[in-house]
């Protein structure tokens, strides 16, 4: 079979006959070797013409065609094409020819075997393509034929080429060639330089031996796959194992992740360099096992090392790493959310060493910096992962809600952060900057979220929106505005509905007030003094959390002629409204002129208490304490403050026996010898122990509020259910509420007594509620 | 080959004829393709194209159907697609380019059977088949001076074979 391959000049046999088997395959197996072993020196077309048509002429030939004779009753096959001799020469040379081959590649070996076999394998299929447009003639007919009969193991002729390689070169070198790859791609991952486009035809003529036994137009990745792939990833294996296990021993876990972040980059580069793209995936987690998973343990003790050192880089790196393994980040998740945790309470007790003096501001700004500080680390180390931003959530919302200032119940936070809320809002002299500002509401909602009592802190924050109101003391509407639309946005409409309406309130009060004006000035008869110059609020109950004053007060005559007009106006406009006067809200200014030494007249600022108890003096200069009470109808614990406060302005002195509070028995006289630096004297200063008074008081109510909160929640439940175990009401009213407050399990089981009582419900058997209509 | 430059072979019948063709045109065989692809371009320049199982005559005449086609879009690999094989519809040209006589014909098919000329092969064939369509037996071995070799028991039994096919 060889004699054609040695001799350099091939001379062509004579064209055979066509009919004559051994003469037309003579002279194709010249054609064919010349093809296979010397294609370089240029074929001629008189050759090419030749085989082609010696091809073409043998299955062509009458023996083939043979007419009648004998078919009848044969296979019905129609034509009997002539074409398997052909065929099965080919084999036989192909055959021949590869064995050869194969003896040849003993005598090489590695890089010398990879360069033998590519230099083949190029030949070969560049000779396969020739002859397969030489035998043309047989494919289209012959193999064809065979091929739509069903008939297996028949390939055209190209396709045949690989098919001979793989059965005989293939399967005998394949594991050499494997060996001699891996070798170099060891070197490689040692740092040599190697000549990685052999591997790469390495890799293409495994893949191009990959054939669908079922369907030969079709290729698979099978061959490749086992030959190529397996052993390739076991390698990987092996000397990752091997490298990484003795790299972390002598090296710190932050030297080894950046290791192993180069190794993991390089063997993506390798893929992309001479690797087919099937291999990505499965190298992939070849690599992240023996890189990562197998040291994970080690890697997340270091984490805390890291969370403690704020090594922000190397915390990104480990993310990386573990975000490459599966569920690699879970136990991160934990220990992140545990050392916020820990964080936000060290900082929470840093400031809360005087829990009741404790600044709003400095323990809301405790919470936003751990919350600032570990959300940048979610956005610098951990790509924003929304996993980690819910670890980062459930840790706030933990040191939030409980911590060393809310040992007594969660809702000393929303108090606070109303109160710094309310400081931020309030005119003062230290005004913020209207973008300041607005960053900062912006930050108070991201305490606020974290919120579990959000009805504390509304009950609050409405408290204190109205005193804002009331007292026009709010620093700018439009930060109002967006502050309740910040909440609104957060908690829904209902949440800041009464917000709302007491905004309204405010704006309608307004132009009632300018209306009021014209018709008081069309009252006035010549004559008659100047009216009280005043304005008023009329504010809706149901929306206001104010309630009517707990002390009679008769107001001083010099303004009861202003407020009955007031009232008259009022009704006129809304008739059946019924207007209740909140005294204790309001506030007004005198001018004095009696004190000796004045140049200007002072101005003082009051409360309407304080004004109808200094009104007096302008009759006598002393006063007597139960002339005072009986003049305003004051009781005591509105008087006496209001009196307090005028005997330490020292406005007023005081005689009698006894200790040096307001009381019955006690003198009152106007100090003439009142100095201030000011002229402006403001007097209407709320006393500490009502302040307390009133935060007590709020509590109070939202207890109340609760306990309506959840009853209803129950009653809404049971309507829609109709029947439901006491269980499943008690979690599905959990649920219900969550959003405004976590209620307590006895609390809602109280509640439902409460209704049972009101023969809301009923007791069903079974342990089972019912509901009544 | 760039585009826009014509470059003519020159193709050799068997019988020593020799003509001029662009190479557009002769690509329409298969055979003369593939070969200009595997050879490339300096084998083609530099020699002749034989063509040893086609004489004069009749290459001229598939030359002369290839050049008339040389615009038409390159057949779809898809040999069994159904619109070729159904129909025995023609167009005007080619039925005009096949009235020849019979020995032309076959010639013609033979050749673009040898030069891998489907589209004409096809077209030869469908010739032949509209020759057949609708003849009875005797009218078909008329046509083609066919001697009627069987025996009667053998006529009878491939009548009754293929009865199924008979129309009725």
């Amino acid at each position: 079979m060889s004699q054609t391959r040695t001799t350099t000049t091939t001379v062509m046999p004579p064209v055979p006959n066509r009919e004559d088997l051994e003469a037309t395959w003579k002279y194709l197996e010249a054609g064919v070797s010349k093809i296979m072993s010397n294609l370089q020196e240029g074929m001629d077309m008189t050759t090419y013409m030749g085989v082609y048509t010696a091809v073409h002429n043998f299955c062509t030939s009458q023996k083939a065609v043979s007419n009648h004779s004998g078919v009848i009753g044969g296979a019905h096959r129609g034509a009997h094409l002539l074409g398997e001799d052909l065929y099965q020469n080919l084999i036989t040379y192909l055959n021949g020819y590869l064995s050869e081959l194969v003896a040849t590649s003993k005598t090489h070996s590695d890089e010398a075997l990879l360069a033998f076999y590519i230099r083949e394998w190029d030949r070969y299929t560049t000779a396969a393509k020739y002859i397969n447009h030489l035998f043309r003639y047989l494919n289209r007919h012959w193999v064809k034929r065979e091929m739509d009969e069903g008939k297996k193991n028949i390939y055209d002729v190209y396709t045949l080429h690989l098919v001979q390689w793989r059965l005989t070169l293939f399967s005998a070198v394949h594991d050499k060639v494997m060996d001699a790859v891996l070798k170099m791609v060891e070197k490689q991952r040692h740092g040599e330089t190697i000549e990685h486009s052999q591997i790469k035809s390495i890799v293409d003529s495994f893949v191009s031996l990959g054939l669908d036994e079922a369907d030969p137009t079709k290729s698979t990745l099978d061959v490749y796959r086992f030959n190529f792939e397996r052993p390739f990833l076991e390698a990987t294996k092996q000397f990752y194992q091997a490298e990484s296990k003795q790299f972390v021993a002598e090296n710190s876990i932050v030297e080894y992740m950046k290791k192993a972040e180069i190794r993991l980059d390089e063997e993506e580069e390798r893929v992309n360099m001479y690797l087919h793209q099937d291999i990505i995936v499965p190298l992939k987690k070849c690599c992240n096992t023996a890189l990562i998973a197998d040291h994970s343990a080690i890697l997340r003790d270091e984490f805390q090392v890291l969370l403690d050192n704020d090594r922000y880089d190397d915390m990104q790196r480990m993310y990386n790493l573990l975000s490459r393994i599966p569920d690699g980040l879970d136990p991160l998740r934990a220990k992140f959310e545990a050392h916020v945790r820990k964080a936000g309470l060290a900082a929470v007790a840093k400031v809360a060493v005087d829990a009741d003096k404790l600044e709003p501001k400095v323990y809301v700004d405790a919470l936003l910096e751990i919350h600032t500080q570990y959300q940048g680390l979610v956005k610098q180390a951990f790509k924003d992962e929304p996993e980690f931003t819910r670890s980062l959530d459930n840790a706030c919302r933990e040191f939030v809600n409980r911590n060393q200032v809310c040992k007594s119940g969660s809702n000393k936070s929303p108090e606070l952060l109303a109160k710094y809320t309310d400081a931020l809002l309030k005119k003062s002299a230290t005004g913020a900057e209207e973008h300041d500002l607005e960053n900062t509401l912006t930050q108070i909602m991201t305490v606020f979220k974290y919120i579990e009592d959000k009805d504390v802190f509304q009950k609050f924050y409405s408290r204190m929106l109205a005193r804002r109101l009331v007292h026009t003391s709010s620093s700018s509407d439009d930060a109002e505005t967006s502050m309740i639309s910040k909440l609104k946005e957060a908690c829904g409409y209902e949440y800041t509905n009464k917000l709302q309406r007491m905004f309204q309130d405010m704006q309608i009060s307004k132009d009632l007030n300018s209306g009021f004006k014209e018709f008081e000035a069309g009252l006035i008869e010549p004559g008659d003094d100047k009216p009280v110059d005043a304005s008023y609020a009329i504010l809706g109950t149901g929306f206001w959390p104010l309630n009517p004053p707990n002390t009679d007060f008769t107001p001083p005559a010099e303004i009861a002629k202003a407020y009955e007009r007031f009232q008259t106006f009022y009704n006129q406009k809304h008739s059946g409204r019924k207007l209740t006067w909140l005294w204790q809200l309001c506030k007004g200014e005198v001018k004095v002129n009696y004190p000796k030494n004045m140049k200007t007249p002072y101005t003082f600022q009051v409360s309407t208490y304080q004004m109808a108890v200094l009104l007096l003096f302008n009759e006598n200069d002393k006063n007597s304490y139960d002339d005072i009470a009986k003049a305003t109808q004051l009781q005591a614990d509105v008087l006496d403050p209001a009196l307090g406060i005028f005997l330490k302005a020292k406005v007023l002195n005081m005689s009698g026996d006894g200790d040096d509070k307001p009381g019955p028995g006690k003198m009152f006289s106007l100090n003439y010898d009142f100095k201030s630096k000011k002229i402006r004297v403001n007097l209407n200063i709320a006393v500490k122990s009502e302040q307390k008074q009133e935060v007590d008081d709020t509590h109070k109510t939202i207890e109340e509020d609760r306990k309506l909160l959840m009853q209803s929640a129950i009653v809404r439940i049971m309507k829609a259910r109709k029947k439901m175990k006491h269980t499943q009401l008690v979690s599905e009213c959990i649920s219900q509420i969550r959003s405004r407050f976590v209620p307590k399990i006895p609390d809602i089981k109280k509640c439902i007594d409460i209704l049972l009582e009101k023969e809301y419900l009923e007791r069903l058997d079974d342990d089972e509620l019912g509901y009544l209509a | 080959m760039s585009e826009g430059t014509v470059t003519k072979l020159t193709l050799v019948a068997n019988d020593g004829q020799k003509m001029q063709v662009d190479r557009q045109v002769a690509e329409k065989s298969v055979l003369i393709k593939n070969m200009l692809d595997d050879l490339g371009d300096d084998a083609m320049l530099s020699a002749e194209i034989p063509i040893p199982n086609v004489n004069d005559t009749v290459l001229k005449k598939v030359i002369e159907w290839c050049e008339h086609h040389k615009a038409d879009p390159a057949a779809s690999n898809d040999d069994d697609s159904d619109s070729r094989k159904k129909t025995t519809d023609i167009d005007e040209w080619d039925q005009k380019f096949m009235q020849v006589d019979q020995e032309m014909l076959f010639e013609i098919i033979l050749a673009s059977n040898y030069l891998d000329i489907k589209p004409l092969l096809d077209v030869g064939c469908k010739t032949v088949a509209n020759m057949i369509k609708g003849k009875s037996p005797e009218e078909i071995r008329k046509t083609f001076n066919i001697t009627n070799d069987f025996t009667p028991e053998e006529e009878e039994q491939i009548r009754r074979e293929n009865e199924w096919a008979e129309d009725r």
